[in-house]
């Protein structure tokens, strides 16, 4: 797999610019950009109906744009769609599976499809399988599976073809707890293994833990730089939770320490995770009896609640 | 950005693929090992289940002892109505099974959520739109199989050569091919499984019933109006005794050439469709293509060619290229029917002939006239042909369109 992420160079793995596409009189997307670089993870955010999952079918290859340019391991899906197509993993939203063939077939037979000898289909199918801890299901018929079974099918389907980039739309969708926290692993390995990701979902607090960026989109639109302050903004801010907040907020505000004024405790802003650690210090040598320090939730999901006002 | 330190591990990743080279462009033509493959993942897909097996077999043992029943029972003379009802029965079972199949076979894909992964694979447009050609039609040629037993008895009985029944199955096939194109076509341009399936019979109906409909209501368009020449006596200017001898058709008396003969003052005008020109609208329909592709019987000659008496086809193929020479000069000429010459022949002990042309002569010729199953053939390749191309342009991804109504998927 390393192999596969110095083919890709120091270019982005994926890079879309001005990219449009209408159905009909529908603007599904009207103006997106957004680069993923090798060996990262990146969140495709935004409300239902945005445009997501028409972005991902394009930058798949499965849809042609309006307008815009996109580079997929450095070809372009307009000339060279084939070979985007085989530098990518797709995991589509639609959950789909051959309901009478068995797992192993399902992977080998899609193996076969991207021009795997028919043994290193089977053994990759296998070695997949096992990976995402489908084994006990290998021969059998893909209907028994539930339905985060075959969200992890799905996941070993996509990466069949050992792709250098991998598109996933809504992958933690139907799995449980357990599963979410192995996707959320399984993701970083592939980004650490050189991989570019690219993942939308709407379970913000699972994205956090494993994105290195996010890409919010918003009818339509892919929202820039300001949008990118307000993850980092978000980031910063940490609740304080106290036994006497009357005491906290008289605290803060005579040192000049500018907080949010909460119905609990209060939230200030830390530049990194040292000033966080001398915070608590400081607060604790003042007396106040705090109980809970710490990040205020989800940095994306705080700025997707801002980002729906805004649209509201 | 942190992993948590108790998630469960996940299993090694497996090595990467190796053998595999890179692909160029956005190829769209179908290969051999990729049809190959989408005709296997099909058939697997559509591989019946136990019950299915058993059902397969019940059916196929049942039709086999009715077979060996039916050689039994029957004499053993010479007939071609066992054999033209096997043959109209596999080409009616086949146009109605092969289209059922595939035309849910590329929405109902879509809308199953297993269209687009294939589509994100090395498999071209061309394979997916082969390979499914391909499978449907393996299945309607195994479901045609069960009527082999019927085939072999109704082939011994026919007086046909086992060249010219090799011929006619191997149309039937083409014809069951293009029906399943046209209905992947079908499958590819609806976005419901119910339309296309509806449309795909509507289209086989079309070509079965349509052409024989479009045949019959062109015929007035060309039509010659031609005027009817007939002669008859003309009673008003008879005498008594002529009128008496006429009317009790006693001769003995009046010499039936003195009678006074006329046309009448308006005669009758009728059309004569140059059923020539719309004859190409019957080669089309695929039963008559059939009847075409089948040996011709002659209906004067069948004994000593060892050929069973002339049965429907041989029927339908002089009725074919009755349509196909046209109107004769006698027909043309109009109705010449003259009851003064009629007359005067009676008397004679003659057998007055109707003063048009031979008819049973012509009956006869247009019997052996030469087989015509090119044009029908050529509507095959072309549907054929039309269809695979509506296909492949249909599953070429990047879509530019999309079914109304659907998604990508």
């Amino acid at each position: 797999m390393v192999e596969t992420s110095t083919a890709v160079l120091a270019t982005a793995a994926v890079s879309a610019r001005g990219v449009a596409r209408s159905f009909g009189s529908v603007h599904a997307v009207v103006d997106a950009t957004l680069e993923v670089q090798p060996g990262t993870v990146t969140a495709l955010i935004g409300p239902n109906g945005c445009g997501k999952t028409t972005l991902m079918l394009m930058l798949a290859g499965l849809l042609r744009p309006d307008s815009g340019e996109i580079r997929v391991a450095g070809a372009d899906p307009r000339h060279d769609a084939a070979a985007v197509r085989d530098a990518i993993g797709w995991m589509p939203d639609q959950l789909g599976s051959w309901d009478n063939l068995t797992c192993l077939q399902t992977l080998t037979l899609m193996g076969r499809g991207f021009r795997l000898h028919a043994h290193e289909a089977r053994e990759r199918g296998a070695a997949l399988l096992a990976m995402v801890h489908l084994d006990e299901f290998a021969d059998r018929p893909t209907r028994v599976l539930s339905r985060g079974q075959k969200q992890r099918l799905s996941i070993a389907r996509a990466l069949m073809n050992d792709p250098a980039v991998l598109l996933m739309d809504e992958p933690a969708n139907g799995l449980d707890p357990r599963s979410r926290v192995e996707l959320r692993t399984l993701v970083r390995e592939l980004a650490a293994a050189g991989k570019a990701v690219l993942v939308s979902s709407h379970v913000l607090a699972e994205l956090d833990e494993m994105v290195d960026d996010a890409v919010f989109m918003s009818k339509g639109r892919t929202l820039g730089d300001e949008i990118a302050a307000k993850v980092a903004d978000a980031r910063t801010r940490y609740r304080i939770g106290t036994l006497d907040d009357a005491l906290l907020h008289r605290v803060l505000a005579e040192a000049r320490v500018p907080f949010d004024d909460e119905p609990t405790g209060a939230v200030i802003r830390v530049g990194s995770e040292e000033e966080a650690a001398q915070a608590l210090a400081w607060l604790m040598a003042k007396g106040v009896p705090v109980h809970r320090f710490g990040p205020a939730g989800s940095a994306l999901e705080q700025t997707y609640m801002t980002m729906e006002e805004e649209r509201r | 950005m942190t992993v948590l330190d108790d998630s469960p591990a996940a299993a090694p990743q497996p090595a990467p693929a190796s053998s595999r080279r890179p692909a160029k462009g956005n190829p769209w033509h179908p290969t051999v090992r990729g049809t190959l493959l989408v005709t296997q993942i099909e058939l697997l897909r559509r591989r019946p289940t136990v019950k299915g097996w058993i059902f397969y077999g019940l059916l196929l043992a049942a039709i086999l002892g009715l077979g060996v029943l039916l050689a039994v029972v029957s004499g053993d003379e010479k007939s071609s109505t066992p054999m033209e009802l096997v043959l109209v029965l596999v080409l009616g079972a086949g146009m109605l099974i092969a289209p059922s199949l595939a035309a849910t076979s590329i929405n109902g894909d879509s809308s199953e959520g297993v269209l687009a992964p294939l589509q994100m694979t090395r498999l071209t447009a061309g394979d997916l739109a082969f390979g499914k050609l391909l499978a449907s039609w393996l299945i309607a040629f195994a479901v045609l199989l069960t009527m082999t037993p019927f085939l072999v008895y109704a082939f011994t009985r026919s007086g046909w050569h086992v060249g010219e029944l090799i011929v006619v199955i191997g149309v039937i096939l083409l014809v069951v091919l293009t029906s399943t194109a046209i209905g992947l076509a079908w499958s590819s341009l609806a976005a419901r499984a119910v339309a296309s399936v509806s449309l795909a019979h509507l289209t086989t109906g079309a070509l079965l019933l349509g052409t024989l409909l479009a045949f019959v209501f062109t015929q007035p368009l060309v039509s010659e109006t031609v005027t009817d020449q007939s002669r008859y006596i003309d009673y008003e200017a008879l005498t008594d005794e002529q009128r008496e001898a006429y009317d009790t058709w006693d001769w003995s008396e009046v010499d039936p050439s003195t009678l006074p003969c006329r046309a009448p003052d308006d005669p009758y005008e009728y059309g004569v469709p140059h059923t020539e020109r719309t004859a190409w609208l019957l080669l089309a329909n695929p039963v008559v293509l059939i009847g075409e592709s089948s040996p011709i019987i002659s209906f004067e000659t069948w004994e000593e060619d060892g050929r069973a008496a002339p049965g429907l086809f041989a029927e339908m193929h002089r009725w074919v290229s009755d349509s196909r020479v046209g109107p004769s000069e006698s027909d043309l000429a109009g109705e010449q029917w003259d009851e003064c010459a009629m007359l005067v022949a009676d008397q004679n002990g003659e057998v007055y002939n109707g003063g048009g042309g031979d008819w049973e002569a012509e009956q006869e010729a247009n019997s052996v006239y030469p087989r015509a199953p090119w044009i029908g053939l050529g509507v095959q390749g072309v549907l054929l042909a039309g269809a695979m191309w509506i296909v492949v342009a249909r599953l070429r991804v990047p879509y530019t369109k999309l079914r109304q109504g659907t998604r990508v998927a």
